[in-house]
């Protein structure tokens, strides 16, 4: 789901949908799930698979930021826990391959999110970081969840 | 005219990276710098093209109307498909 302002476009590519993530202007896009109930507690890894638009040289920054949706949480309310980010993350060096980008978050950097609960999870891209040298967009193909 | 202000040099770097076909094996700053050369460039030569024209296209359009002249020439000469 995209936010309201500065949201991540979304595009077609090869009949591919990916979201679009602008080169100047921070944008971002929400992911929203159910905590798996097999999650032990030892922290969640975030991979995003993504690629250039046009580039074939230079780093993207990525941000991640959870949002725990418990039965006293607000949801006309954003309440995002404090962003964690990816160390810059190279394009690849040919136009339409795919990257694979992490970020780790330990159990305190996930929102006190249990198991059972809905989430929002914020996809970021931060243009204004001295790492994000990447021309151009770059292109969400999908996000993963898992226990790192 | 002076050269471009700051904020509409970013302004024609950023709709280069989003609409230029690519592959772009540059970086963000490179664009940046390759726009502000050829704004300067352009700033530089702009007396001199306007000498290239005859009499009477130089006197008689506009500002807008040659420059808009010359962006018809540059993409019919380099851009693919124009």
């Amino acid at each position: 789901m995209p936010p309201s302002t500065a949201f991540a476009a979304l595009a077609r590519r090869n009949n591919h949908f990916v979201l679009a993530y602008d080169a100047t202007t921070s944008e971002s896009c929400d992911f929203e799930s159910i905590l798996s109930r097999r999650y032990g507690g030892g922290g969640i890894t975030l991979g995003i698979a993504w690629m250039a638009a046009t580039a074939t040289t230079g780093a993207v920054v990525w941000s991640a930021q959870w949002e725990r949706h418990d039965t006293a949480t607000d949801l006309d309310a954003d309440s995002f826990a404090t962003a964690v980010n990816s160390a810059a993350a190279t394009a690849p060096g040919t136009s339409g391959f795919t990257a694979y980008t992490t970020i780790a978050f330990s159990n305190a950097q996930i929102d006190g999110l249990l198991v059972g609960e809905h989430f929002r999870l914020r996809v970021t891209r931060l243009p204004a970081d001295s790492g994000d040298t990447m021309s151009g967009d770059a292109q969400i193909l999908g996000c993963e969840c898992r226990e790192t | 005219m002076a050269v471009l202000s700051d904020q509409d040099r970013a302004d024609v770097a950023a709709q280069f990276m989003q609409e230029a076909v690519g592959p772009i094996p540059i970086l963000k700053t490179d664009v940046r710098a390759a726009v502000d050369a050829l704004d300067s460039w352009y700033n530089t030569n702009a007396a001199s093209a306007n000498q290239a024209l005859p009499p009477a296209a130089r006197a008689g359009l506009t500002q807008a109307d040659k420059a808009f002249m010359s962006n018809l020439i540059v993409n019919k000469r380099y851009v693919k498909g124009s």
